[in-house]
Parts: C-alpha cells; structure tokens; sequence
C-alpha cells in the first residue's frame, strides 16, 4: 500500500504543513525550541477550530461508534447497494468514488469503480481509492473491516439495511455527513410516513417469499421483503417466523395454503420468466400455489433491499400478486 | 427375540414418521390427506432406505478397511458429490433432476479416482491406501468446491451448502422409485459378501488361506458400497453418523458375523433415519433442522457410551 509513513507518525487533526516542519526540525537543532513552539502554538490553535468543526459534523452510527468528519465528505466510498441509491436519491451521486460489484441501481452508479465485495470488504482497495467516508453495513464479519478503515484514518460508518426503518435513520446519518440535512430529513420523513400509512384495503393475498427450494427456505418477520408484503396490503404466511430467513419443512408449507408464491428472478432476464425449477417436481405439486402454477416473479435490485423506492416497490409486488392470484 | 424387537422399532419408527409432522393431519382425514400420501409416506420410505444403504455400506467399508472409524463418506464421495452439485447450480441447470444427477456423477468420478490411487504401485486396494487416497481426493474435492463457490457471483451457490448438510426434503415417489430400483443389485451384492467378509477380518493372509478370493471381494464390496452412499448422497445430501454408528450398535447385539449383522444394520439405519427425520420436522415447527445434525445428537452419545463399552473390555 502506498502510504505515505510522514502521515503515520501525526495525528490526523494536524494539517500536513506542520509535518514537514517536524521533519525539517532535526536538521536544523538550534531552531529546535523556537520552531516547537511555534508549531506546537500553531497546531493547538488549529486543532481548536478542528475540533469544533469536527463537532458540527459528528454522528453515531448502527454500531454505535462515532463518526466525525472534518468537512462534509467529499469522496465517498459505499459498500452497499442500498446506500448507493441513498446517495444518488440526496443528490449525492457524483461524491462517490466506489462501489460494490453489486451497486447496479441507479444506472449512473456503473459508471463509478468498483471495489469488490460489500460483506468483508478488499480493505486495500477501499484505500486505493482515498475516501474521505466508507459506508458499510451492519454485519459480524463488516465490523473488522470497520476497525481496520479506522486504523488507516478513513472514517468508517456501519449502517443497518433489514428494514425501512434503518434505511429512513440512514438517509438522516448520511445527510449529516455529507452536509444535506435538508435532503435527508426529508427522505426519512418520506420513509417514515410509509411505514406508518395504513396499508391499501382487500383483496389481502396470502404469499410465500420462496428463496430456496432444498431444504425449502422462506422469508420470517426479520426481512425487508415481510414489510413490503403488508405495505402491500399482501400477508406473508410465515409472518409468525421471527427470523429473516428460515428452513421449513414442505408439508409447512402445503399446510399454510399460500395464494401466491414469490421467488426472485434475474434483474437481467429479458422476456417472460421461467418457472422455478423446483416447480416441475413431483413432490411439490401438493403446494395449491405450484400446482396452479401461481408465481410472483420478484427483481432482485427493486426487492432484495431496503431503498428509497420502497413505495413504488410496494405498489409493484401489490400488482404482482394481483395478476398471479387471478 | 432380537429381531422381533428391531421389527417392532422399525415399524414404530415407521409409523411415527407418517402420523408426525408439523402439519395437523387428524387421524380420520389419514389415508384421505394429499400431505400425509404425496409428502409424509414417501419421505418415511426414503429415509427407511437411505439410512439403511448409509449403514449397511457403512458396515461393508468398515468390514474392508478393518477400521470401526470407517464410514460411507471416508472415501471421498462427499466431496465428489459436492463439487458435483456446486457445478449443476452454477451452471445454472434447469431440471429437477439436474441436481441429484450431478452429484451422483460427482461421487462416481471420486469412487474412481479413490479406486485408481488404490491400485497405484500394486496396492491391490490396501486398505491404508485407500483410506489416504480417500481423504485427499474428499480434501481436495471439497477446498475447489469452497473456491467455486467464494468467487462466484451466484447467491444461490452459498444455499449449495445447505442442501450438502443433507436433508430428505427431495422425498417423492419419483425418487423412492429411483432408489427402489437402483438399490436392490448393491444391497443384494454386500449381502452375499457377508460370509467372505467375516473371513476378511481375520486377515487378508489368513482369508486366503480359508478359501476367500480376497481380491475380487475387496473389489466387489467397494464398488457396491461407494455406488449405494453415491445414490444416497445423490437423493438426500451428506448425512453423517448412521453409516458409522449403527454398525457398532447392531454388532453390540448380534457380535461380529457379518450374516446377521448386515440385515440388521440395514434395518437399523433406516429406523435411526426415520426418528431422526421426523425429530428434525417436528422439534422446533414450523422451522425445520437439518437431519443431519439430529442424526448426530442422537449418535454421538450412542457412539460415546459404545466407545467406553469397547474400551472398558
């Protein structure tokens, strides 16, 4: 890694002039006193200011370590693909300086490098691309990463992405950070007032998010795709599930009787989509759903994570469900 | 007395497996629900013949390598058929079948491979040789499926390794047919081993000398058993601990001639997979664990209390 070894030895509040000056010190012995002091003075004098703008833009994050930024960043670097649309949705699109290989929404956020993996990110490329802000989400194996970008020096934000809520308190974390308060506030509000809306009235469809058929897995409470369910205005059959994701067994699932089966479908599959390989086995044919062949064919980059085009994503998967109910 | 007692356990077993399960299905609406017909019947006779082929292979191999560590997946086949499965999902195929087939080609090619390193240098399938050439080949199999599956972009090649933990949730009367007719010639094949393998035990010298064809049989038995646990990994997954521990347990009643043991195990395996099946369903439903972690909740202090029994002689 090419780091530059004067900038280890300093801290970071102090501005790179007064680096140079210390290396120049041992050379020049009988200055030694006078230009300490004046350093020292300079750099105390400084670092007030630094601090108190350093206070202005300092903001907990989801594993609740304190964030604080000089400025408002500049040069982001974001390791999820639901912070990326964040970001564009604020205004901030042109700031960000990496992405995961996974940020494919918005269009315009191709265009920007990629740095590989979000969940145990490539550390070194972060780096490389000299960020003043890395966002990365919640996750045990995120949170070495995290400690790592904070030893370089590069400020470090973990945020939680289960449900809207963590996203409208992440819209609020990142309009701090990159000094659009006024963008953030908003979206959050927009977010919350979501959640909160009374869902649309009957018919109240009964889906199954399948994700994975041996052992068949289905989608609990924990997850963002529950949600959009009952903003929907559909039930998930297996609503009484704390977790996000669980294995059951498929007489569970014949027993519950869901309307509608939903899977995820390729974001870049053109024309109408397959049926699920798992449909054409003998044994899930006991399924009514499979049986009358009722699937709900879900994007991945609209339904897989939280993002400010939630509502829309509800309004999509409500008209989904509709149209394989029928 | 012994064999009415393991009737009795296999029926019971049986039985538990149709009449249990998350799903409410009242006893009156029994032989009319399409969940208990299409779904709990077949899965019960599917785990009767999968932990029956797990065991009685497991007996076989232990039988040939004269080691009572040695169980049906000592040779490689897990990781043959892993690697096998990790490639059908990557390559994304679309028949149901495509996943079971690729396993099954998976444990085959690692049977082969084990049997070629067997022979390597005249070994003649030296028990030790095989062991180490099993462990390699598996090792091997299993680190290029781990890579396969860190690299790619697929997310459903991480779900890969949930159906490698084994489970019997593939059950159907397609696949109880599929076993149905496959598994005959192989059982059928260790079966007639059984009095040449109680000579084998002796010694491969020995065996000789009381008139075994010491060759043949090794060759014979390793086949039948690597092509029962292919079929068995092919249909249900990896599941450990019954091809290891129900050996040990049937020879605790029936001693080591293989002629009563190898029925016995048969039988045993398939009841111990059943009640496990079943645990599995029902313990914490609606969520279902995976059978092979049961399977070793309930072997392992088995296991523990059998290994002080051998111990303690």
């Amino acid at each position: 890694m090419a780091l530059r070894t004067g900038r280890r030895r300093l801290p970071i509040s102090a501005p790179p002039g007064v680096g140079v000056f210390a290396m120049r010190r041992r050379a020049h012995r009988p200055h030694l006193a006078g230009l300490l002091v004046c350093a020292a003075v300079a750099a105390c004098g400084r670092g007030g200011d630094r601090r108190s703008a350093r206070a202005a833009l300092a903001v907990t994050d989801d594993a609740g370590r304190t964030v604080a930024l000089a400025a408002p960043a500049r040069r982001i670097v974001s390791l999820s693909p639901a912070v990326t649309e964040l970001l564009f949705a604020l205004g901030a699109g042109d700031r960000l300086v990496g992405r995961t290989t996974w940020c494919d929404y918005p269009p315009a956020a191709r265009a920007v490098p990629s740095v590989g993996d979000g969940l145990n990110p490539n550390v070194e490329a972060v780096a490389a691309r000299r960020p003043d802000l890395v966002v990365l989400y919640r996750s045990a194996l995120n949170e070495t990463a995290a400690a790592q970008l904070s030893r370089l020096g590069l400020a470090a934000a973990v945020v939680r992405q289960d449900r809207l809520e963590d996203l409208a308190r992440a819209a609020r974390l990142l309009g701090r950070l990159t000094g659009l308060e006024a963008a953030g506030d908003s979206l959050a509000d927009s977010l919350t007032r979501l959640v909160a809306a009374a869902p649309p009235g009957p018919p109240r469809i009964r889906v199954a998010f399948i994700v994975w058929d041996n052992p068949p897995m289905v989608i609990g409470a924990g997850s963002y795709l529950d949600q959009l369910a009952t903003l929907a205005g559909a039930e998930n059959v297996f609503h009484d599930l704390g977790a996000a994701a669980a294995t059951v067994a498929l007489e569970t699932i014949a027993a519950r009787d869901p309307d509608v089966i939903a899977v995820a479908r390729d974001s870049a599959g053109k024309g109408a989509p397959a049926l699920p390989g798992f449909a054409r086995r003998r044994e899930w044919q006991v399924v009514r759903a499979v049986r009358e062949r009722r699937f709900a064919y879900l994007i991945g980059s609209l339904f897989d994570r939280p993002s400010p085009r939630a509502g829309a994503a509800a309004a999509e998967l409500r008209r989904l469900l509709g149209e394989a109910a029928r | 007395m012994k064999w009415l007692g393991l009737a009795l356990v296999a029926v019971a077993a049986f039985l538990a497996a149709v009449l249990l399960g998350p799903a409410h299905v009242p006893l009156a609406q029994l032989t009319s629900s399409e969940i208990v017909r299409s779904l709990r019947l077949p899965r019960a006779i599917l785990a009767f013949l999968v932990g029956g082929s797990l065991a009685l292979s497991g007996a076989g191999l232990q039988a040939l390598v004269r080691n009572p560590l040695a169980d049906p997946f000592l040779l490689g086949l897990s990781g043959g058929a892993g690697l096998g499965a990790v490639v059908a999902i990557g390559l994304h195929l679309s028949s149901p079948w495509a996943l079971p087939l690729a396993a099954f080609a998976g444990a085959l090619g690692a049977m082969a491979l084990v049997y070629r390193l067997g022979l390597v240098g005249g070994a003649e399938l030296d028990p030790r040789v095989l062991i180490l050439a099993g462990v390699a080949v598996g090792a091997f199999a299993a680190a290029v499926t781990t890579a396969i599956v860190s690299l790619s972009d697929a997310a459903e090649l991480r779900n890969a390794f949930l159906w490698l933990w084994g489970g019997l949730s593939g059950a159907s009367w397609d696949t109880v047919l599929l076993i149905g007719v496959y598994a005959p010639l192989p059982v059928a094949v260790l079966l007639a081993a059984a009095r040449p393998l109680d000579l084998l035990a002796l010694g491969e010298e020995p065996a000789r000398h009381l008139g075994a064809d010491v060759e043949p049989l090794k060759r014979r038995v390793y086949l039948a058993a690597s092509l029962l646990t292919a079929a068995a990994v092919a249909v249900s997954g990896v599941i450990g601990f019954v091809g290891l521990v129900v050996p040990h347990a049937m020879r605790l009643l029936w001693g080591h001639r293989h002629r009563p043991l190898l029925p016995a195990a048969f039988l045993g395996g398939g009841a111990l997979l059943a009640v496990s099946d079943t645990v599995a369903r029902v313990a914490v439903a609606p969520r279902e664990l995976p059978v092979g972690i049961v399977t070793a909740l309930v072997g392992v202090p088995v296991f523990v209390l059998l290994l002080r029994r051998w111990t303690a002689r």
